[in-house]
């Protein structure tokens, strides 16, 4: 395989097919949600940490992009390049704290608030505002509310996912 | 196999069935980019006829673009509503402290509702015309360009195939550890939010691993075959540029030049 510009690792064949599970995993992980009405949870974002921490930032965003983009169309929902660049932006975060570092509470927690700030709550609300002129600050104040109550569970189920034995011994199989 | 891989395709021969997946996606990001130029009721009308005209050309009955409004509903009123409160200047109708109806709010709320029709139903017209597999080869050709600045398309193009393979394998087995968990006495469906992220983390650790597993027995017979690079691979399908292509991006660009005519400066 040719070595590859743009600072994307080279990737064996076992890593192309694991990212491509992982690509799967978010379009179905993506939609199953946990919760009522507005307090919903979708679990894709584990599935971008793992990736993050296994592959890396610019691997994990690609295929955050790449799921968003697919998911986005195939499910018929509206699709805007914006919400493209907050996949990728939030996987990017991701892949930056985790990938080949130790999973502290410390680095889960400022991964995770800068996701929830910037991205779903700021970035987010920005992008419907362009595509549906919905005024901003009207928006913002709900949007922080739900992400003040999740980012909390977020970052527990992500250090108690990537701190799992199950996930070690993934890392094991795959790189060892 | 799973609803999500189906459930919103609809087969046909139309003329949009007919179109190529990447013609389709790009008029539809174009036409999103022309929704952003309407600013009158002249430029929102052309744009309204002409989405009738493509909804008339998919042979999809208009019920099922109204399914597409349904998710958005509460997010349209409460957008419109917003609109027409706070809005100001023109002839005022009702006020009260902050919030007023005038003639201008009520036109502003008028054309943010049809902005989010228009946006909607486009986006219903590919997904209801093309399939998952259609759409995932659209994309690729549309990012095909970005191979010259080294961007590994064709990898990421073997992922996306490989993703969509593996959605049903994986979602049935979701479904097999869901039920395994139900027949343990797990309540998925009911107790505060915490109960219910506590009772579904538990799916995730089973879910992949099981990936993982299909990843090392799908790697393991690629390079049995004498798989070595992504950027060879030959297809089952080609999707061509057809003639309907090219006559409906004539229209819709005739239409992109009529609204920034007629559009307020």
């Amino acid at each position: 395989m040719k070595s590859l510009s743009l600072g994307f690792r080279k990737l064996r064949v076992v890593d192309i097919v694991v990212l491509g599970i992982f690509m799967s995993l978010l379009l179905i992980l993506g939609r199953f949600t946990v919760g009522v009405q507005t307090w919903r949870l979708s679990f894709g974002f584990v599935v971008t940490a793992i990736a993050g921490l296994l592959y890396g930032p610019l691997w994990s965003s690609s295929i955050a992009a790449l799921a968003d983009i697919i998911g986005t169309l195939v499910s018929g929902n509206v699709y805007f390049p914006g919400f493209t660049l907050s996949a990728i932006l939030g996987a990017a975060i991701y892949g930056y704290f985790f990938y080949g570092k130790e999973i502290t509470w410390k680095r889960v927690i400022i991964a995770q608030l800068i996701i929830a700030v910037f991205v779903n709550a700021i970035l987010n609300t920005y992008w419907l505002t362009i595509l549906y002129k919905t005024p901003f600050l009207a928006y913002l104040p709900i949007r922080m509310i739900k992400e003040v109550v999740m980012t909390p569970i977020q970052m527990a189920i992500i250090y108690y996912v990537l701190n799992s034995q199950t996930l070690q011994n993934i890392q094991n199989k795959l790189f060892k | 196999m799973s609803n999500f891989l189906f459930g919103r395709y609809l087969p046909g021969k139309s003329w949009v069935h007919q179109m190529s997946p990447q013609s389709k996606l790009m008029l539809s990001f174009y036409f999103v980019i022309v929704i952003f130029f309407a600013n009158n009721v002249w430029t929102y009308a052309s744009l309204s006829v002409l989405i009738l005209i493509v909804v008339v050309m998919s042979g999809v009955s208009i019920g099922y673009f109204l399914k597409g409004i349904r998710p958005l509903i509460w997010l349209i009123i409460f957008t419109v509503l917003l609109q027409i409160l706070f809005s100001s200047g023109g002839h005022v109708y009702w006020h009260f402290g902050p919030f007023s109806v005038s003639d201008t709010s009520l036109i502003n709320g008028g054309y943010i509702f049809v902005r989010f029709l228009l946006i909607i139903m486009i986006s219903t017209v590919l997904t209801l015309t093309t399939t998952p597999l259609a759409i995932a080869d659209g994309v690729q050709t549309v990012l095909k360009p970005l191979k010259k600045v080294h961007f590994p398309v064709d990898t990421l193009a073997l992922m996306l195939s490989i993703a969509l393979r593996f959605v049903p394998t994986l979602m049935d087995e979701m479904e097999t550890i869901l039920n395994a968990q139900r027949s343990r006495g797990v309540d998925f469906g009911s107790g505060s939010l915490k109960h219910r992220i506590q009772a579904a983390v538990p799916l995730l650790v089973p879910l992949f691993t099981g990936a993982i597993n299909h990843a090392e027995n799908l790697s393991t017979a690629m390079e049995a075959r004498g798989f070595t690079d992504s950027e060879h691979r030959s297809k089952y399908r080609v999707y061509r540029w057809q003639r309907k292509d090219t006559i409906s991006w004539v229209a819709f660009l005739l239409v992109g030049v009529l609204v920034l005519f007629i559009r307020n400066n």
